[in-house]
């Protein structure tokens, strides 16, 4: 297939052949192939979590998934169709904006399921976490600084470069999500690597981190039950709740076996023995009604998306493009190592959603745009 | 190497990104292939949940098949604390009220705290509806039904529990059931570590038999219960069934115990205490507080009644007693207990009932014959005695002289001093008849246990130089100052008439006049015949689980020689003509057509009142029936225990059928003893 052909690189006899041709003829085929497959394993995987025992099916989940779905991939088309460097000149506005409902939700934020956090805007039926679109903002940000200094990055900048994630980190701190900073972090450390910050730089960066992780957990800034759950995946003798959850959700993906329980048939699943399995534990479901297959399955689905934008940061047009993409990628990348890694018990639990198969609008949209922002790039990689 | 080029740099993020996804792929790998059966288990004991079922217990039957313990259908009230209406601490305090005071309303005072306790009682199974109330009346079964939203997971069952339509008789022999104790319940099914197999499934609130043939035939009367094997959700809630097993109902088990004779028994028993207690006589006022009777088969050692007195009606245990009634049964420190079963748990001093150990050891030993005759002047000086007059003097009862008498009218008359000096021979002589006393006690069974089969049974003691000694040794310091472990020729003497340290249960004597009459077997006595299947016909023989058929345990070699002199006294006991001890009672007896054998015995326990006895068999020479009565602190054993024997002899007889009957009346005051 010649559109298909286009996207490996080898693409001066496509550009010859059809002169200068419509954005959408470099739509990375690929990329968003496994897009719409990683949201059809969230669907099926998120209505055989919320269908319930009765014997009509519960479908009020499954409505408002194929809603956020169906909004998803509108969102993602609309943010490829305008040039990428339109976003990153209102790149500061969204940050501003970003900053302001960060605020905002600190005091008119609703809490959800009475877990502490507030996180959310409430709006009648629906719920917004100005925190999963702030991952764009910043994204955009950090990608239009990085892409105007080059390579240029004295203390002064990298300082700046801190600030910037850093505000928005301190104020979801404040909410508190500790999962959300963690993934921000991770975001900034890779926009920072390839960015172009000084390697000794990094390396010092890094060294403040790790000892600022060790401060904060033997400190007071955290709650006790917050320090339960990071640490919990470590200890499988804490008789904490947390702990609970996390041996539930490792025995669940165990119990899968290689091929799994079959979907719908899940015993934990079904029989709701893992809190919070349509949302943050959505991957037990996966791990425990399609086995390893399915589980592998995913997983690997995730690696070709992951390699599919690695791929469109290495043919970005410029150095923002490049950035762009990078940020996305770790945020995927790093949401899916967390969140698998929490229900297979090698990460510490945060509240962090699976991208496209957890249960929740703001993650869904926030994706879809991350890689409408990447289809973006590969689509005007050549102007 | 340019450690700015961000193709580099990219390589590292690529290289980051494929090594957390490696960690995830090998993570997976572990917990769904390597690790995959250890978490299967895990997530089946998560769903899957055992719901026992009870199953009905047996019955147990007399010898005729009637029915002695029986069950009854009783209405439970139950809560079922999972229901959703009940989610709530203040639901559950609000339904905990109005149950209580509905429960109030129909006659059962109820604290709502106590309510609460029962519902936290761990025993219970969360999973099963705990019982709050048993035997609520049908009205309020209607009520509740009426009324769903007043009792929001109120659930009203009917539960077997056990029924005695026969009353309390017999009550130390059934026993009574409880709920399964601790350590009865580790016993059944191991410690978690070391678990047993448990084919009867025993829950901690299963039904366990607590005492008498309910805790000896627990593996028979419990049958197996049921199994329902469901699947729950993360609450807990019953989501479906996913395989049941009926319960099977235990096997019945028939007792050689007659219902009628068991009546008479315990009727007679306890009249005649009642009647004869507050006198006062030279040994002191008549306390009557505790007797027993044992009427056993000497043909098989079937225990065909067993009275202990005082007693105590099983329908108490029925709903579980509270401590305060247990403590208010079993009395204090000055009151008899009657969960004690005095036939088999009793230790007695046999008194006269013992002289036919006695005679059996002169007569076999050859220190006698039937012919050899004693003088009897109403007293015996002990031989060699050097502790002054006083010491080496014993008499007979009232210092009664008997003249020159031979064996059999020393035992028609119980004359002590023929067997004083049988029992000083045996000490003075002994290099020639050796221990022939202590040996005849144990061939009748004496100083061991009888190995009934029924709990709690006592050994008795047959006193002998060893047995001196061991009590000298386990004594305190300040007792061993006042006691001796020397054995004295007085010791001897008093076995001889059954007394010092001689000890026996009422089934003990019960068994050796068996024995003797029997012809020298001594069986193993018991209470079951036969195991039944569940609701069989004891006339089926195809319902006969199992017999739990006669054992000998020894045989007593017993020559016309020595059967045919004790025979012939025994036979005089009764009889007034010659004087017997118990001629009196038996006045008017018919023992032509009913010949008995007997003995009186009155023991001496100072300062107490006398304890009466009275032990015997009919008819003789094949009898079908022998008798052991103990009577604590209740005077002469022919003037207290003899009637009693007379009055079932009566009814064993027949003679209490005869036209003009009167429930025997003679000797002392005696009550009716009328049955009708």
């Amino acid at each position: 297939m010649a559109i298909a052909s286009s996207t490996t690189g080898a693409n001066v006899t496509v550009r010859g052949r059809y002169g200068d041709p419509s954005p959408w003829w470099h739509v990375d085929i690929t990329m968003a192939a496994a897009t719409i497959a990683i949201a059809i394993i969230g669907i099926a995987m998120v209505f055989s979590a919320t269908k319930g025992n009765g014997a009509v099916a519960d479908t009020s989940y499954l409505k408002r998934l194929l809603l956020f779905m169906g909004l998803g991939v509108v969102a993602m088309i609309v943010t490829s169709m305008v040039d990428y460097q339109r976003f990153l000149a209102w790149s500061w506005g969204f940050y501003g904006l970003l900053l302001f409902l960060l605020v905002a939700v600190l005091f008119f934020g609703v809490n959800e399921k009475e877990k502490g956090a507030k996180a959310w805007f409430g709006f009648g039926a629906f719920q917004m976490q100005p925190a999963e679109f702030g991952k764009l903002a910043v994204i955009l940000v950090l990608a239009n600084l990085l892409g105007q200094w080059r390579t240029d990055i004295d203390l002064r900048r990298l300082g700046l470069l801190l600030a910037v994630p850093g505000g928005a980190m301190v104020l979801i701190m404040k909410q508190p999500d500790l999962g959300m900073v963690l993934i921000y972090l991770f975001i900034v450390m890779g926009m920072l690597l390839v960015g172009g910050v000084k390697a000794r730089h990094l390396v010092a960066i890094m060294a403040v981190g790790v000892i600022g992780v060790f401060g904060v957990l033997n400190s007071s800034v955290l709650k006790q039950y917050q320090k339960d759950r990071l640490t919990s995946f470590a200890d499988s003798n804490n008789s904490l709740k947390t702990s609970y959850q996390v041996q539930q959700s490792e025995a669940t993906i165990g119990s899968g076996g290689i091929t799994g329980q079959g979907y719908g048939r899940g015993s934990q699943t079904q029989l709701k023995f893992v809190p919070e399995q349509e949302t943050d534990f959505i991957f037990t479901v996966v791990g425990e009604e399609l086995g390893f297959v399915g589980g592998a399955t995913l997983l690997l689905l995730y690696g070709v998306l992951s390699w599919r934008i690695w791929r469109v940061a290495q043919l970005a047009r410029d150095r923002s493009g490049q950035l762009i993409c990078v940020g996305v990628m770790c945020f995927i990348v790093f949401q899916v190592f967390e969140n698998v890694g929490m229900a297979m018990r090698i990460m510490p639990v945060t509240g962090i959603p699976l991208p496209l198969v957890s249960y929740g609008g703001s993650s869904i949209l926030t994706t879809f745009v991350a890689l409408g922002l990447v289809q973006n790039i590969h689509m005007r990689r050549f102007r | 190497m340019d450690t700015d080029s961000p193709q580099l740099r990219l390589g590292i993020l690529a290289i980051t990104a494929l090594s957390l996804f490696g960690a995830l792929f090998a993570r997976l790998w572990y917990l769904q292939v390597m690790a995959a059966p250890t978490f299967q288990d895990v997530a089946t004991q998560n769903r899957e949940r055992l719901i026992y079922e009870e199953p009905r217990r047996g019955r147990i039957l007399d010898r005729e098949g009637r029915v002695l313990v029986d069950n009854r259908t009783s209405l439970v009230l139950a809560v079922n604390v999972n229901d959703p209406a009940l989610a709530k601490t203040d639901q559950k305090t609000a339904l905990l009220r109005s149950v209580a005071q509905e429960l109030t309303r129909i006659g059962k005072p109820t604290k709502v705290a106590g309510l609460e306790r029962r519902l936290n009682d761990t025993q219970y199974n969360p999973l099963t509806p705990i019982p709050l109330a048993i035997d609520i009346p049908e009205e309020l079964q209607i009520h509740v039904a009426e009324h769903p939203e007043a009792f929001p997971g109120v659930e009203i069952r009917r539960e077997s529990v056990r029924a005695y339509p026969n009353g309390g008789i017999a009550a130390q022999v059934l026993g009574y059931v409880g709920r399964i104790g601790g350590s009865e319940l580790q016993a059944r099914k191991g410690t978690d570590t070391e678990p047993l197999d448990d084919p009867k499934r025993y829950q901690p609130d299963s039904p366990y038999g607590k005492a008498g043939v309910e805790l000896v035939y627990e593996n028979d009367l419990r049958g197996t219960p049921g199994v329902r094997r469901v699947e729950v959700d993360v609450k807990g809630r019953v989501v479906r069934t996913v395989e049941y097993v009926a319960p099977t109902a235990g096997n019945d088990v028939q007792l050689t115990i007659d219902t009628e004779l068991q009546k008479l028994a315990e009727d007679t028993l306890s009249r005649q205490l009642d009647t004869v207690r507050g006198v006062l006589t030279t040994s002191g006022v008549r306390r009557a507080p505790a007797g027993s009777v044992v009427l056993t088969d000497p043909r098989n050692g079937g225990v065909i009644a067993m009275a202990s007195y005082p007693t105590y009606h099983p329908e108490e245990f029925v709903n579980g007693i509270s401590s305060e009634r247990y403590a208010a049964i079993t009395g204090g420190k000055d009151t008899e207990n009657p969960f004690i079963n005095r036939a088999i748990a009793g230790q007695y001093a046999p008194a006269s009932t013992f002289k036919l150990v006695s005679a059996y050891a002169a007569l076999q030993s050859g220190m006698i014959t039937a012919a050899t005759s004693y003088g009897d002047p109403g007293f015996y000086d002990l031989r060699n005695c050097t502790t002054g007059a006083k010491g080496c003097q014993k008499t007979n009862a009232e210092e009664k002289a008997n003249g020159t008498i031979s064996l059999p009218t020393a035992l028609t008359v119980s004359s002590d001093v023929f067997f004083y000096n049988v029992g000083d021979t045996f000490y003075w002589e002994a290099s020639k008849y050796g221990d022939g006393l202590q040996s005849a006690a144990r061939s009748f069974g004496f100083g061991t246990e009888t190995g009934i089969d029924l709990p709690g049974e006592t050994d008795g003691v047959v006193p002998d130089p060893a047995y001196r000694q061991r009590l000298y040794d386990r004594m305190s310091p300040e007792e061993q100052k006042n006691g001796s472990p020397v054995w004295v020729p007085g010791n001897t003497v008093d076995i001889a008439v059954g007394q010092g340290f001689t000890l026996a249960t009422p089934l003990q004597i019960a068994n050796a006049y068996a024995t003797f009459a029997n012809g020298g077997n001594l069986h193993q006595p018991r209470v079951a015949a036969r195991v039944l299947k569940p609701a069989g016909d004891p006339s089926d023989p195809n319902a006969v689980v199992r017999s739990l058929d006669p054992r000998v345990t020894f045989t007593l070699p017993l020559p016309a020689s020595t059967a045919d002199p004790i025979r012939e006294g025994l036979r005089n006991v009764p009889e007034w003509r010659f004087q017997g001890t118990a001629g009196s009672a038996f006045k008017g007896f018919d023992s032509s057509a009913y010949p008995l054998i007997g003995k009186t015995g009155t023991a001496e326990v100072p300062p107490k009142a006398d304890f009466a006895l009275f032990a015997g068999c009919g008819p003789d020479p094949r009898a079908e029936l022998c008798i052991a009565i103990v009577m604590e602190e209740a005077g002469f054993g022919g003037e207290v225990a003899a009637p009693v024997a007379r009055r079932i002899f009566d009814h064993a007889s027949g003679q209490d059928e005869l036209p003009g009957y009167e429930p025997w009346n003679a000797g002392i005051a005696v009550a009716a003893t009328g049955t009708n």
